[in-house]
Formats: C-alpha cells, structure tokens, sequence
C-alpha cells in the first residue's frame, strides 16, 4: 500500500502539468454540478423556510363560484370543532386598471385582489415606503399596487386610479406580498385593495371570472392534515379545491426537487463531456508510461500493483480536479450580481436568495468528480496489465491483447452501470439514468460511425501531390491517432450549440408566423349580454376609423360549465372524484354555433346542420375523445348551477395554432341555450397605430368596466421575453458543454504533441521549414474541424427535427444557414486551437528533440 | 543456481517460424561471473530474457535455485525477479519521473522492505553516487545513469545479477567504470553475474564466455578458446 501510495504521489509530482487538462475536464463537469445545485437547493431553503407565507395561511379553501351554503356550513361547523381558529376571505380577479378622466388613454391588465383585515395570517406585506402594513391603507378606496403598474401608467403614489366603476387612491407600492406562489403566471401586476371595494367595483357580477379563497388559521399544527381530509370529504361534491401550506410545500418540494435533478443532470453531462477528455488523456498517458510500467514490472511489481498505482493517481486527479471545480463554482456564484439574486428572490417569494455553496452540492460534486475520472480511466488503464517487462529488451513487444479480454468486457460493463448509477442518482430517478446514458451511448456511437465514415471518405486525399494535405490527412487517418476521440469531443460540442440555436430560431419563426396579417391580436372578454351590442358597435368603428382592413371582428358567445357526468355503452362517470380521475375536472369555457370554423374538422361522427335543435347535441375536440368520451355518450354539465345533458354527436380536430375564431373543447348545437344567460368573447385585429390602440382599449373599460381588453401584442412580448430567458439558460448550458469539448481538443493536441515533435523534428531536418509544418497543421485541424462540424450539424438538423415535429409540435424549417456557419466556426475554432497548441513544436529546435528520442 | 533444460524460442516473423534460439542446456553455479558475447541477433538478450522471465520458452524449462519459471504466471514471475534477480539494462531504463534516489527505493518499496531509506543511500554511496541522489535521470550522464541502474538492481540483494550490453550505450570511461562495478559486485557480494556483451575485453575478464552465433551455442573459455558446451555446466 505504502509503495502504491508513493508511486502515485511522486507520478503525480511529474505528470500533473501534462495532465493539467485532466483537472480542468473534471473541474468544469465539476464547477458546473456545484454551482447549479447549491443555487437551488438555496432557493429551496429560502422557500421550504417560508413555506407558511407562501399560502399565507395553514389551510385554504378555493373556489371559482360564489361560496354555496353547503360549502359556508361545512367551513363553518369544521371550524367550530377545533379551539382558536380563524378564518378571512380574499377575492382575486384579472381586470383592468385605468386613469380617471379622460386624459390618459392607457390601460391595463391588472391581478386585483381583495382582502380582509385579519390577512395575511403569515408572513408581511411589505411596503416601498418602508412602513409597516396596516388594513388602514386600504380603506376609503385605499389601494396598494406593483412598481411596474405606476411605471407603465406613468402615475405616483397618491394619484388615483380607476377600477372597475370605483376610483381607488394608490397609497404605496408592494415590494413582497405573502400568498403569491413561485412560477405562478401573472396577468399583469398585483393591486391589493379592501375585500368589499372589489363587490364595488361590479367585477363580481354574473359569470365573471374570480377566485374566492378562505385562508384558515388553526392554533394546533397537527389538525392541519386532518382538517383537509375532513373538509375534502365534506366538499367532494362541491367545486372548490382544499389544501395546506404543507400541501403546497410539498408541490414547491417536488418542483424544486425536480429542477434540482434536471439541473443536475445538465451538470452530469458537462461531466459526462470532461470523462471523454480524462478518457482521451489517460488513454495517452498510458502510451507514454509503457516503458516505466514496464520497468515496475521488472523490478517485481505485479500488474494489480502497478494498476494500482495509476488508479490512486487518477482518483487523486480526480479529487484535485473536482476541489477546483467546487473552488471555480465559488468564485462563479460570488460573481453573480446582487440584482440577479434578488430579482430572483422576488420571482420566488422569498426575502433572499443566498449565493453561498451548500455543503451537500460540494460533496456531491467532489463525489461525482473521483468517480467519474476512475471510471473513465480504468477501461484505458487496464491495457497496464497487457504490458510485458520484455518491452525494455525489444520494442514492439509491448502487449499482447489477442484474446478476449473478459476483464477487460467486465470492466466496461461496470463502469457504464457505474455511469448509469451516477446519471440515477444524481437525476434521482434510476430510468433517468438510464436513458441519460443510454442516449449517450447512442448518440456517442452515432457520432464514432460518422467520423469513421468521414475518416474513410477523405482518405483519397492522402494520395495528393500537396506535401503539407497528404501529411496532415496522413497524419488524421494513421493508427492510433486522436481524430475519433477529438470528432467526438468536438462534434457533441457543436452538436449541443447548433441544436440549441436551430430549435431556438425555429421556435422564434413559428411565433413570428402567428404575428401573420389577418390574425386577431386583441381579446375582450367577459362582455356581458346586454353590453354585446355596445360593444359591437365600437368595434366596428374602430375598425372603419381605421380603413376596414382586417378580419371583421367577431362576438362568440361563451358559457362557463362543468363536466358533472358520462354516461355511454362503455362510459360511466359519475360524481366529482370519477370526473377528476377521468381528467375532466377542470372548467371549460364552452360555446354553441351553427357551423365549423376554418381551423376545425370532424374526424368521427356527423355535424349538425343549421337547424336549431332542441335535443341538446355537443361535439367534442379529439383529446377528450381519447380520454374515454366516445360518440353516443351523454355527457352532463353544470353550467352555473343548471344542469344540461347533451349527446356527443360528432369528434372535431382543431388546429390550435390557428387561433383566429379560438379553440373550444365542448361545441353545443344553437338552441341548447338559447335562454342561458352567458357572456362573450371577442376576437379582433386592433387598430395598428399604437395611440388608436390604447384609445379603443381605453374606451371600451370606461364604458364596460368589467370588459377586460388584453393586447395579444403584449402577451407575445413577455412569451418572448420568457422565450429569451429560456434561450440564454440553454445557450448558457450549450456553451460549457463547447468550452468542454474545446478542452477535450486542447488536451487531445496537447498529448499528441510528443508524436508530433518528433516528426517535426524529422521533417525539419529533412528540409521542410516553418511555414510548410503551418500549412500542415493548419490543413490537418482544419480538416478535423470541418468533420467535426459536420458531424455535430447533421445531429443538430437531426434534433431540430425530432423536436419541432415530435416534441413541440411545430413546423420544422431547417437553418442552413445556421449549419453552414457551424460548421466554419468549428473548422475555424479547432484549427486555432490547433496551431495555437503547436507553436512550441514549431519553434524548437530539432536536434534536441532527435537525440532524447 | 540457474539451469536451463532445453530451452529454445522460436517466433513467427512475417507469417514464417523464425527461430532466435535453438535448444540449450546450461547450468550457471552460484556465484559465477560470466558473459554472453556473440554478434548482433545471435540470441543474446533473448537468453537473459527468458532466464528473468520477461519472456516464455517456447521449448524447455528454466530453473532458479530449482524452480522452474515457465510453470509461473507474470505475477509470481514478477514477485521472483523482485526477490532473486536484478537486471540492468542497455538504455538504463530509469523512470524519468522519479529522482535517482527513488529509482533505487521503488524495489525496495515493492518488497516492503524496512528502512529502504537508509538502504537506498548506502548502495547510492556503494556506486559513488552519494551527492547525486537527488538528480532526476535527464541530469545524469550516461555512466551516472548506468550505476543508479546497477544500485536499483542491487536493492533487494537479489542472489542473480542480469545485465544486457552494459556498457553499449557508454564512452569508454564510464564503461569501464561499469564494469569495474560489475566484477565488484560479483567479488564482493558473491553474486551470479551474467553480462551479454560485444566487449571481448570484458568478456575476457569473465569465469566463462558463452559465445551464440545464429542462436546456437558454443562455450569459449576466458581467454576465447571454443569449448565444448557440457563444460561450461561444470
């Protein structure tokens, strides 16, 4: 053990500078582990803390109707059975925030929510001014509201701003509120006001779209579990939803345990990229220690030894490379900007966010590092036991590998279940693992026959009459040489970017597409029946204010229902609970009409003709049809308390990307409800200058107070925006897996130096001079390169499609622009690196070089 | 003791058996001093290959101190030569990445031996090297190499010393340094010592010359007359 020790403590004294490539592959996989899971394990912390604020509450209650009396009875009654309980309501809707007067023609989509005086139970509304929140500020038409809503109304605390029929005074800005939940999709920003000013405001009327919400206070902790069973069993019937603030810690748990197991695995195959470079480099590190090896052997060291020996300095390598990592994620993570963090802590609903590494991250990565540099290297290290001692008398004589190699296929099969245990563990999910490095493997294998074939194809190139080409494609296709390893390294490198970019500018076109001339890009909802003419009306002259051009707008009458019921030859559903299990429990916002729109078409069944019928008939869109809805069915709704029974007399597709007249679920033939009170949505291409934009917009709320006007162009602004977060995230993740892959290439040139001196040597005394040895490098990387390229553009054509067509269900419209200039930055990048790593072979002198060897 | 029964090596060389040594019998007493001399490709380093067991016979069997090594595996092979045999070699065959004190401390190491330290100098002092263990390989000449060299071999004190051309890669000082180190060892330590050579000088110098010529044997004695082989096994 001492002599295993001492071997690989003075082994390492000599090689780690050859070496240091070996370190850097593991400290980026390594870094990049460290920083992302200490990141959200920080968040996690931060929310799991603050897990009471986030529902504000211990148990909640939620419903999108009015409370029932079944509901208020059973609150009520289960609450009184327990000591010291409090109970408070909110309200939230989505609705329009404008400037009194009709000064200011903007608008805006606003989150309003009403509160009580006893809210929030935990957790504190904090204020801009810095003063401590009090339910004063809300009363008399007091309300406090988001930042960003002042700036985009341009407005200041004390002004006064319009809400529904009701001028509310803005007394201060919320910087944190408690009951508003991570990843949670906002409208628009928060306006908090007093619970009753929201019944003012005539937003609550028939068929509007509020959240009601009773926060529970209970004094004893261990009646929350219980009180959500009881409350769930009393309220199965009805529609509304139970849950607990551990309820939600345990959702946020989830989300974040799954982030944190994505995340990791991004970092695992950073990693996975840093083991082919340990891999490449141990490979030629071997080559270059036959000969000591060798001389171990010959002084009575048994192969076990001697393998040992290496295998305690690559782990120590390992161990060196992983606290350098752990080191440059620390540095990374101190570099993050305060705003970042903070912005972020904002976005989670938590006070802040700490940037410091968490001891669990650190162990994992270090973990992650040793084992992943010992089983990369082992499979090339085992061809230390194939090393003969005679290798000291005759060269030539070094190995003898003519058998099979059963260790040797043994060894393989436990370090790809050793990788699969690693990718399992650190996705926490062992099939994860598995599909992590199975699709590796495969894209690995892919990307080895590729490079062979280009290999071969480029072969006849040896034959030309140019000394510095038939060299440097000598040099490419000669044994044992490092182009497969590089055209990997390389080739996954660029393959990553390429894919991420292309799936990008695919996705961006497909949003640019749907900006297309006749497409509707404002939406009113909620106009009320007796408003539907007004309305109408209005519309119409903006558009003929405008010039007319453009769809003419439409009024789809929409009805708010639920499924209660299925009933059919081999369908029956019924009760709450069956529904929900059966994927119904949501609900639709349905509508009835006499034909089909342009973006649907029936696929199953017959659609009626335009005679009204009183036999209730309903066709449905396709996936409900696959969730157990046959033709034949009766289905009942609830449709604001009434319940309807229809037939399903037809199944329709509907092109969803075409959103021109919407997409409906449920479609009822006309006369079903005909006497049903219901609102309506519309959908119309606003007026293009910006100023007649916000005058229709502004126009239509003061009229229609309950009418909300929301700008498609706005929304498509922050799914942009989102969009490019997204993108950065990814790009930011493509580029570390690139900077790898230049690694694995520096290495990979580094360790052929040794080869390469020697034959510069060679070359230079046999006349060739400087620029001709350039010319062949250059050539040679070049060469690499532009196959490297082409490997990773052909897999990243092959992604985009796979993605767009399978996945996000997108047209695909390949890039070749995009390709062709992958493929000359990688040609480009590698032979920089190339050259760049062969200047000290260029430059040296040869004799010296001749007579070492 | 060494004895060889038989032994020959024959191997492929493009696609033909090529024969390096014809069958041999040889029996080298304890102690003696002899070399190996013959021209290049005669089988020379062949023989002291397979009598250190870095090669198999392809016929025969060759015993140390009466066991037969063909029977062992390379672990056991290397585990003798760790104990029984020292080798020193024509291109030294240092490791570069260890000092010229821890190329003689790794046998030591190896064996588990105790004090390898204080071992280690006093055969560094024992080759006239004792300021010079520090100096890694590359900052050694040629001779200074050869002698870390024979102190390496000499660390376990091992009972046979192999040593292949010697003095081949050597000017002819420090060769002759080598060789005065050699027949030192052989005097002063008692040990077997079998040197291959082109040096007909040296080879003069020697108990018993074995000369080979186109891989076979026969004995010269040492002032180079031819005699017969079953001589030599006296």
């Amino acid at each position: 053990m001492r002599f295993v020790l001492n071997m690989a403590r003075r082994e390492l004294r000599s090689s780690w500078r050859r070496l240091s490539f070996f370190f850097v592959c593991v400290a980026v996989g390594v870094g990049s582990i460290v920083v992302l899971r200490s990141l959200i394990q920080n968040v996690r912390v931060a929310m799991t803390a603050e897990a009471r604020t986030l529902t504000a509450a211990d148990v909640y209650v939620r419903s999108d109707q009015p409370w029932t009396d079944v509901v208020l009875t059973a609150v009520r009654d289960r609450l009184a059975a327990l000591p010291n309980t409090a109970r408070t309501d909110t309200v939230d809707t989505v609705t329009m925030a404008r400037l009194p007067g009709d000064g200011g023609t903007r608008t805006k989509v606003v989150e309003l929510r009403g509160v009580e005086d006893a809210f929030p139970f935990y957790g504190q509304v904090v204020l801009g001014s810095g003063a401590t929140y009090t339910p004063a500020l809300l009363e008399n038409h007091g309300a406090l509201v988001a930042p960003d809503l002042l700036a985009q109304l341009g407005m200041g605390v004390g002004d006064a701003i319009m809400i529904g029929d009701v001028a509310f005074t803005v007394r201060d800005v919320i910087i944190t509120e408690p009951g508003r939940q991570l990843g949670a999709f906002s409208f628009g920003p928060r306006v908090l006001v007093a619970h009753d000013a929201v019944e003012e405001t005539g937003l609550l009327g028939f068929a509007s779209r509020a959240e009601r919400q009773m926060l529970l206070k209970l004094s004893d902790d261990t009646a929350v579990d219980p009180l959500v069973d009881d409350l769930r069993a009393d309220l199965e019937e009805a529609f509304v939803r139970v849950g607990s603030y551990r309820r939600t810690e345990n959702r946020i748990e989830q989300n974040l345990s799954r982030a944190e197991s994505y995340l990791s695995l991004i970092g695992f195959v950073v990693v996975i990229l840093g083991g082919i470079g340990v891999w490449s480099v141990t490979r030629v590190f071997v080559q270059q220690r036959l000969a000591s090896v060798a001389v171990l052997k010959c002084l009575g060291a048994t192969s076990g030894r001697v393998l040992s020996v290496y295998v305690a300095q690559v782990a120590l390598l390992g161990l060196g490379g992983a606290l350098l990592g752990v080191g440059v994620a620390r540095v990374a993570l101190a570099a993050v900007p305060g705003s970042l963090t903070d912005q972020a802590a904002m976005a989670a609903g938590v006070p802040s966010v700490s940037t410091a590494l968490t001891a669990s991250a650190v162990m994992q990565g270090l973990t992650v590092g040793v084992l992943v540099s010992v089983l990369f290297a082992l499979v090339p290290l085992l061809d230390i036991r194939h090393v003969k001692p005679l290798l000291l008398l005759r060269q030539g004589q070094s190995t003898s590998t003519a058998r099979v190699d059963w260790l040797r296929v043994a060894v393989i099969a436990l370090v790809g279940a050793g990788l699969v245990a690693v990718a399992g563990w650190q996705a926490a999910s062992l099939e994860v693992g598995l599909w992590v490095v199975g699709g590796f493997t495969g894209v690995a294998c892919a990307l080895h026959l590729v490079g062979r074939v280009l290999v071969a194809a480029i072969r006849p190139l040896a034959a030309t009459r140019g000394f510095a080409l038939r060299h440097a494609v000598l040099n490419l296709t000669r044994a044992g040489n490092q182009t497969r390893v590089v055209l990997l390294a390389v080739g996954l490198g660029s393959f990553f970017i390429i894919g991420v970019r292309a799936v990008q500018s695919n996705l961006l076109a497909t949003f640019a597409l749907e900006l297309q001339e006749d497409m509707p890009d404002m939406f009113l909802i909620d106009i009320q029946q007796d408003q539907a003419d007004g309305v109408r009306g209005m519309l119409d002259r903006a558009r003929a204010e405008a010039g007319g051009s453009g769809a003419a707008p439409s009024l789809i009458p929409v009805l708010r229902a639920r499924v209660t019921g299925v009933h059919g030859d081999e369908t029956a559903i019924e009760g709450r609970r069956a529904v929900r299990q059966a994927g119904f429990g949501r609900e639709y916002t349905v509508t009835y009409r006499a034909g089909l729109e342009e973006n649907e078409r029936i696929v199953a069944g017959r659609f009626w003709d335009s005679e009204p019928s009183a036999l209730p008939e309903v066709s449905i869109e396709e996936s409900l049809h696959a969730r157990g809805i046959d033709l034949g069915d009766v289905v009942r709704f609830d449709v604001y308390g009434r319940a309807v029974e229809a037939r399903v007399t037809s199944v329709r597709s509907v092109e969803w990307d075409d959103s021109r007249s919407g997409g409906f679920m449920f479609l009822f033939r006309p006369g079903t409800f005909d006497d049903a009170p219901h609102s309506y949505i519309a959908f119309l291409q606003g007026p293009g200058e910006a100023e007649a934009r916000g005058r229709l917009q502004r126009d239509i709320v003061t009229r229609y107070a309950n009418v909300s006007v929301i700008d498609g162009l706005e929304v498509i602004k922050t799914v942009r925006r989102v969009l490019g977060y997204v993108t950065t995230a990814i790009t930011v993740v493509g580029g570390i897996a690139l900077f790898a892959g230049v690694l694995i290439l520096v290495g990979s040139v580094a360790m052929t130096k040794f080869q390469r001196l020697y034959d510069a040597a060679v070359f230079k005394t046999l006349g060739a001079n400087a620029r001709v040895l350039t010319t062949m490098y250059l050539l040679e990387y070049g060469v690499l390169g532009t196959l490297a390229g082409v490997v990773g553009s052909s897999g990243a054509l092959l992604l985009t499609w796979a993605l767009s067509r399978q996945v996000l269900d997108i047209p695909w419209q390949p890039a070749p622009g995009l390709n062709v200039l992958g493929v000359v930055l990688t040609a480009a990048v590698v032979a920089l690196v190339g050259i760049a790593s062969s200047l000290d072979v260029l430059r040296r002198k040869p004799l010296a070089t001749l007579r070492a060897e | 003791m060494i004895e060889l029964r038989g032994v020959s090596k024959t191997v492929e060389s493009g696609g033909q058996p090529l024969t390096i040594l014809h069958p041999l019998d040889l029996v080298v007493p304890a102690g003696q001093l002899l070399s190996v001399v013959g021209p290049s490709g005669s089988g020379k380093s062949t023989l002291l290959g397979l009598i250190a067991g870095l090669d198999a016979p392809t016929t025969g069997a060759i015993l140390i101190d009466g066991v037969d090594i063909t029977a062992l595996d390379e672990d056991r092979l290397a585990r003798l030569r760790g104990e029984k045999i020292g080798f020193v070699f024509q291109f030294f065959h240092l490791i570069p990445s260890l000092s010229a004190f821890e190329n003689v401390l790794v046998p030591l190491e190896i064996a588990g031996t105790a004090r390898a330290a204080d071992k280690t100098q006093a055969l560094l002092d024992e080759v006239g090297l004792t300021e010079r263990g520090h100096h890694y390989p590359s900052q050694l000449s040629g001779g200074e190499q050869q002698r870390v060299a024979i102190a390496r071999a000499l660390a376990n004190d091992p009972p046979i010393l192999l040593a292949d051309e010697p003095t081949g890669n050597l000017d002819t000082a420090s060769g002759r340094h080598v060789v005065e180190l050699l027949l030192e060892v052989n005097r002063r330590r008692k040990t077997t010592v079998m040197i291959v050579t082109h040096d007909r000088e040296l080879a003069a110098r020697t108990e018993v010359t074995l000369a080979l010529r186109d891989g076979k044997t026969d004995a010269v004695d040492s002032a180079g007359m031819a005699l017969p082989v079953s001589s030599v096994a006296t």
